[in-house]
């Protein structure tokens, strides 16, 4: 087992596409990090980088603090789990998840020991004669698992591992991911765009935007405190609610007051700093309703009822999107077309510069 | 070919339609005839002018038009069928009833004479030229076969991993001897073996120090045919191969690095197995073309003869005389046409044993993948 350092790692495809722009990362020894982003800002590429599936263009990788740019793909101690499974189909479960250590010349019965041994963990003992086209989706993710935990691999990548699972199967899956953790206690690389995966398993999240890390950090952290107005927008759903904001003309008290457009005017418990704010961000559970006069004035347009909850949407003079609120209940004679008031809850609420990096809060 | 056909329109009611619809100023085509009926069924009762002219038209007429559309696809695909017929199935099959019999060709149909299976008996038995000739076309189906896919394979391994955008113009330049006529690639190489100015004793004096070879002597030609032939279906072979390759998910093979496969290992444990049901197909064919292997042969064993003629019968001692060239030589050139529909059918026998035995070998747990 070893920690995973980058540094300034980049790279450029032999076709001059940019891709990694100069990543500095250090996932600690035993660590699940999770890797999050929208799609093509080169997740996989940084995955497969580590891999040793591509070639590193500039910068270190090191894992427990050798350097391993150069390193053969088998010999850096990290083993890869593909969305695809890549399960070789001409062999059994068990050749499958020996196929490492007979390729490393070990005897048939150390190969046999190990594959038992990760199969036990993984539950997959009764399919080690099968061949993988015999096998569940479910299964066949155990057995790619399994593949990477026979070769005693210093760090685990996985690749979108759930992604071909329905959504219960994927529950599943989640919940054993993180109790084999727990159990082997390996580094452990996770490339998702599942938001509930990333909160879920991560003990930390990188969150990528085009081959940049926006912000790492413990989940709850960039939940609560995103850095900038991607890293908020990106986790949350329903996303968070951005207003377009000023500060307020009568603003000479030391705490900072915003005007929202003509749907009135919020003050929050901060200081004013020197940059000027341009964007609020709220999200949906930290807003409640209130009298008509009192918060923002708004028309309610929509009600999604979930079942548990309910999201209202509403617009807000000058605002162009729509204001997201989740209800814990259908308050009476709320429907399309009413005013309401709404008062977001100033200690939860971000703002942002126009370069879109949060301003200090509180 | 069940069309769907609505029973002929009534003339009357078309007239009528007709009538109306001008009236009310509606395009041709709207009738009474339902969404669901058939192209044809509607234009037969769209009212026309001459359905709606021809009030008094007998029935009989347009019931003959209706014939006709249901019999012109028939016609229309009749030439295939009636070229397979005459030049495909009948010499198929009468090649079976010939075998039966003892029948020079020259003295027409009325000169055939049952014989019975004496013919089969004579060829498996007494025949020598035919299992010298048999004995051939395996020595040089083996030699000449093995190896392709031996060398097709690795090949196509090759060009897959080490040729990116020039993988295609290579495959094209090895697929070209299996495009160019066999007459031409024989003549070619009949000059490049030849003993006293060709490339190849010249090669291999230059390279061994061998003297120089006469590649027509018995105990030579069929090396030099077997090589043609290698030479020739390589290429078909190797493109069959890198097109399988091709579709191997790129995973598995980053999943084998990732394990620690070397390139060998990657083709051994990866490739090889990955492209089983391929390789069944390729050996199939060989094995098929193998045992009819004639142009080859035929066109090679020309130059020994000497007289400028294309056609060879096998070359000295008859070394490089194929089972096809003795079909060919029994009817064409002794006007045996029993004894060698009879050869031919033997032949074909043994084309059936030997796919099946191929089927055992490597055909087994290929499907399914
Ligand atoms: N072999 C390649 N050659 C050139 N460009 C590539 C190559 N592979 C990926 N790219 C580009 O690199 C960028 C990042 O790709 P990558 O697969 O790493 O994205 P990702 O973050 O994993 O996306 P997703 O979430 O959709 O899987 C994309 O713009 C992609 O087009
Ligand atoms: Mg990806």
């Amino acid at each position: 087992m070893a920690g995973l350092s980058l540094r300034n790692v980049r790279k450029t495809y032999t076709d001059g596409t940019d891709v990694i722009h100069g990543i500095d990362l250090e996932v600690q020894d035993g660590e699940f990090l999770v890797f999050v982003g929208p799609s093509g800002c080169g997740k996989s590429t940084l995955l497969r980088m580590i891999a040793g599936l591509e070639d590193i263009t500039g910068g270190d990788i090191l894992i427990g603090g050798e350097r391993i740019n150069d390193v053969e793909p088998s010999r850096r101690g990290v083993a890869m789990v593909f969305q695809s499974y890549a399960l070789y189909p001409h062999m059994t479960v068990a050749e499958n998840m020996g196929f490492a250590l007979k390729l490393a010349g070990e005897s048939r019965d150390a190969i046999g020991a190990a594959v038992g041994r990760a199969a036990e963990i993984l539950q997959i003992s009764h399919l080690l004669d099968k061949r993988p086209k015999t096998l569940s989706g479910g299964q066949r993710q155990r057995v790619a698992i399994g593949r990477a935990i026979v070769r005693k691999p210093r760090v685990f990548l996985f690749d979108e591992p759930l992604s071909n699972l329905d959504a219960a199967l994927r529950v599943q899956m989640r919940i054993e991911l993180a109790r084999l953790h727990g159990e082997i206690g390996n580094t452990m690389i996770y490339v998702t765009h599942d938001q509930v995966e990333a909160m879920t398993l991560g003990d930390r999240i990188a969150l990528f935007n085009a081959g940049r890390i926006e912000q790492v950090g413990r989940p709850l952290d960039l939940y609560e405190r995103p850095a900038s107005r991607f890293v908020a927008g990106f986790l949350g759903s329903p996303r968070m609610n951005f207003l377009r904001c000023e500060p307020a003309p009568s603003a000479s008290t030391g705490s900072l007051r915003l005007r929202l457009g003509d749907a009135g005017e919020i003050s929050l418990n901060r200081p004013v700093g020197a940059a000027v704010p341009v964007a609020l961000g709220v999200r949906p559970e930290h807003i409640s309703l209130t009298r008509t006069g009192d918060g923002l004035r708004a028309r309610v347009e929509l009600l999604e009822h979930l079942g548990d909850s309910v999201i209202m949407y509403a617009s807000l003079a000058g605002q162009r999107d729509p204001v997201a609120v989740r209800l814990s209940a259908h308050p009476d004679g709320l429907e399309p077309g009413a005013t309401v008031g709404l008062l977001p809850q100033a200690e939860h609420v971000a703002i942002f510069d126009a370069a879109g990096r949060a301003m200090s809060s509180a | 070919m069940a069309l769907p056909v609505s029973p002929p329109p009534d003339p009357d009611q078309d007239a009528a339609l007709a009538s109306r619809g001008a009236g009310d100023g509606l395009a041709e085509g709207t009738t009474n005839v339902p969404a669901s009926t058939s192209l044809i069924a509607e234009d037969l009762a769209s009212p026309t002018p001459q359905h709606s002219g021809a009030v008094a038209r007998p029935a009989a007429a347009s019931r003959r038009r209706l014939t006709m559309r249901k019999a012109a696809p028939y016609l229309f695909i009749s030439p295939f069928f009636i070229l397979f017929l005459v030049f495909g199935l009948f010499p198929l099959l009468f090649s079976i009833y010939v075998s039966f019999f003892q029948w020079d060709a020259a003295t027409g149909l009325g000169g055939m004479e049952w014989v019975g299976i004496d013919n089969y008996a004579f060829v498996l038995m007494q025949d020598d030229w035919f299992h010298k000739s048999l004995y051939n076309t395996a020595w040089m189906g083996i030699a000449g076969g093995l190896p392709q896919h031996l060398v097709a394979l690795p090949l196509a391994f090759f060009l897959h991993t080490a040729f990116g955008r020039w993988r295609n113009t290579f495959v094209g330049i090895y697929f070209l001897p299996f495009i160019t006529s066999t007459v031409a690639i024989s003549l070619v190489f009949t000059s490049l073996f030849s003993r006293e100015f060709g490339v190849v004793n010249a090669m291999l004096g230059a390279l061994l120090h061998l003297e120089n070879i006469d590649w027509w002597q018995p105990q030579y030609s069929k090396t030099m045919i077997s090589f043609v032939v290698w030479w020739r279906y390589v290429g078909f072979n190797t493109v069959l191969y890198l097109s399988a390759i091709q579709t191997i998910p790129r995973d598995l093979f980053e999943a084998a690095i990732m394990d620690g496969a070397s390139r060998w290992q990657q083709f051994r444990h990866i490739t090889l197995p990955m492209l089983k049901p391929m390789i069944y197909f390729a050996v199939t064919l060989t094995i098929i073309g193998s045992l009819q292997l004639f142009e080859e042969p035929f066109v090679l064993t020309a130059a020994s003869a000497g007289d400028g003629r294309m056609s060879g019968s096998g070359g000295i001692d008859q070394a490089g005389k194929s089972a096809a060239m003795h079909v060919f030589t029994t009817g064409f050139g002794e006007n045996d046409f029993g004894t060698a529909s009879a050869v031919a059918w033997i032949l074909f026998m043994i084309i059936a044993l030997m796919t099946m035995l191929n089927n055992r070998l490597l055909g087994r747990d290929t499907e399914g993948r």
